[in-house]
């Protein structure tokens, strides 16, 4: 099955490229790359541990198969002692105490981190254009957004800088800029992979989310990171996902659709066509294909952004200078909580507070974020039943090709309108991939809950099928 | 506790407003039907069940860890972190 990551431990093993020369490399490219992807590199750590694969490599032992693999790291999670900004000025000069779960378990088993990648500050954006680090730049065409929030790390994906990199995805933050940069990447499964040490930006539904140039890279990441953490009570227990498992997708019988995604005013008409051109082909391989009704795209982007302001009003209050972060002193502590919170908050990051304070407060908490509440559950209600008729829902990644660079920043309300086809997937707390296939921008293969398996396995499918 | 509270108290930042895109979010909400509209009892399942919570577990931080968060006040004396004064109110 194609693989960077099978290619580059064979030529680990052939010795035909030692690590050291293997990271340097890398890090050269991230280096010199003018599409803004880097906030830190991590060249000292890195250069250690692949002089110590090296090392194993020479002495006759084996190596695991992501050992001395260098990935990327979106800079909201932690990694003990390196910086770890969010891509804001609040937290600038931040260092990591500890290292998130995700994270270590890719350094157990020898992966290399490189890099602490761009993306909107505090994940708060789809464009990775509200940073301090400077816009992201499209992978494919520079003049474009990398897309949002983690762009840096789809880029450097797409550019080879990174042999596969970590993602954060709360609405889409990881499958739409996959789809701008035309690679893969998986939101898996909520609660799938363990969230401790992933700054926090809507808890309930944030996922770590790989982003990969193969289906094969997307499930070894994804094995390795998987699994109950105690420091993350909303994890489960997972099965390993094997390679003969997604090798064959006979069980897949019919899939569907969302006809109003489809329908919608909004939709770019060659993504449109290119959409329906491919249920076509797979019409043509004999799996049933179904329209589905769904909520329309407002409530979606309504609902979704009602509950994560909310969320991410609580979540950033601890922001406040007080015990870590650039605090701006001021005549006494509530001055000096608000002064920094001021200064150091982009203006998008203000606005998502402020409106989820606004729904938290009395009076505005009924309509607004407890119908948000009720919508979800309607929204989730909604994929069991389809679920139980389809063994798949395709979907495009966006309505839309990527903006230009500056033109997000105008008018956040179509930013968050361009979510659109994201973020019910994320409020179903639903495994979804975006594939560089089908559309311009990809497409999102979507299963049941915790059946990531199945998903990967109609990836494999449409490989070969459109 | 009658006291009004605005936005920009709430938020901890200074002169904040209502914008008007995210109020045309909040609008879509307001006038959207959910399809169980006797929804407000319903079951927001979200939360990790009694059952399945853990042991109350005390982690010791390392060494390091507890060096890096010092090294992260924004004031320190004599290994102690430093705030402003705080206000009686």
């Amino acid at each position: 099955m194609d693989s960077q990551i099978k290619q580059i431990h064979q030529q680990l093993m052939n010795k035909d490229i030692s690590c050291v020369k293997l990271v340097q490399e890398r890090l050269d490219l991230l280096k010199a790359n003018t599409n803004n992807t880097v906030n830190s590199l991590l060249d000292t750590i890195a250069l250690q541990l692949a002089a110590k694969v090296d090392t194993k490599i020479a002495n006759g032992e084996t190596i695991g198969i992501l050992e001395g693999i260098p990935f990327g790291i979106k800079d909201v999670y932690m990694l003990q002692g390196t910086y770890t900004t969010a891509s804001s000025n609040l937290l600038k000069y931040y260092k990591s105490a500890y290292t998130a779960t995700a994270i270590q378990k890719l350094l157990d088993v020898g992966a290399i981190p490189i890099v602490k990648e761009n993306c909107d500050s505090f994940g708060h954006g789809s464009s990775s254009e509200n940073t301090i680090f400077g816009a992201v730049k499209n992978a494919i065409n520079p003049d474009l957004v990398g897309g949002g929030s983690s762009g840096g790390s789809a880029v450097n994906v797409a550019k080879d800088y990174t042999v596969f990199s970590i993602g954060g995805d709360t609405g889409g933050s990881v499958r739409q800029p996959a789809g701008y940069n035309h690679v893969y990447g998986l939101k898996p499964t909520y609660g799938r992979i363990s969230r401790y040490g992933l700054m926090a930006y809507a808890s309930s539904t944030d996922c770590v989310g790989p982003i990969a140039k193969s289906v094969e890279d997307i499930r070894l990441v994804l094995n390795v990171m998987s699994g109950k953490d105690v420091k993350d009570q909303t994890t489960y227990a997972s099965a390993e996902i094997s390679e003969s498992s997604i090798s064959n997708s006979r069980d897949i019988k019919t899939i569907g659709y969302f006809k109003n995604f489809i329908e919608s005013e909004a939709i770019d008409p060659d993504i449109k066509a290119d959409f329906l051109a491919s249920i076509e082909k797979i019409k043509a391989k004999g799996i049933k294909v179904k329209e589905l009704d769904f909520f329309k795209s407002d409530i979606l982007v309504s609902t979704y952004y009602t509950l994560a302001m909310a969320e991410t009003a609580s979540n950033l209050s601890r922001l406040d200078g007080s015990n870590y972060g650039n605090r701006i002193e001021d005549k006494n502590l509530k001055e000096s909580y608000a002064i920094t919170r001021s200064e150091n908050f982009s203006e998008e990051t203000k606005r998502r507070i402020v409106g989820g304070n606004q729904v938290l407060s009395q009076g505005f908490s009924d309509e607004i974020y407890l119908k948000g509440l009720a919508l979800r559950d309607s929204i989730s209600e909604n994929f069991k039943k389809d679920f139980e008729e389809v063994d798949i829902i395709l979907s495009p990644v966006t309505p839309a090709t990527p903006p230009k660079i500056g033109e997000s920043l105008k008018d956040p309300l179509a930013m968050y309108l361009s979510d659109a086809y994201t973020v019910g997937f994320s409020l179903g707390q639903l495994p979804t991939l975006t594939i560089p296939q089908g559309t311009e921008t990809g497409l999102q293969i979507t299963a049941a809950k915790n059946n990531d398996e199945l998903v990967l396995k109609f990836a494999n499918f449409l490989k070969d099928t459109i | 506790m009658s006291k009004i509270m605005t936005v920009d108290v709430l938020s901890s930042i200074k002169g904040a407003q209502p914008s008007e895109a995210v109020n045309k979010l909040f609008d879509v909400i307001k006038n959207a039907q959910s399809t169980n509209n006797t929804s407000f009892n319903n079951n927001h399942n979200n939360g990790v069940s009694l059952d399945d919570l853990r042991d109350d577990v005390v982690f010791e931080s390392s060494a390091l860890e507890k060096q890096i968060i010092i090294k992260n006040f924004p004031k320190e004396k004599n290994g102690y972190l430093v705030v402003s004064k705080i206000i009686e109110e």
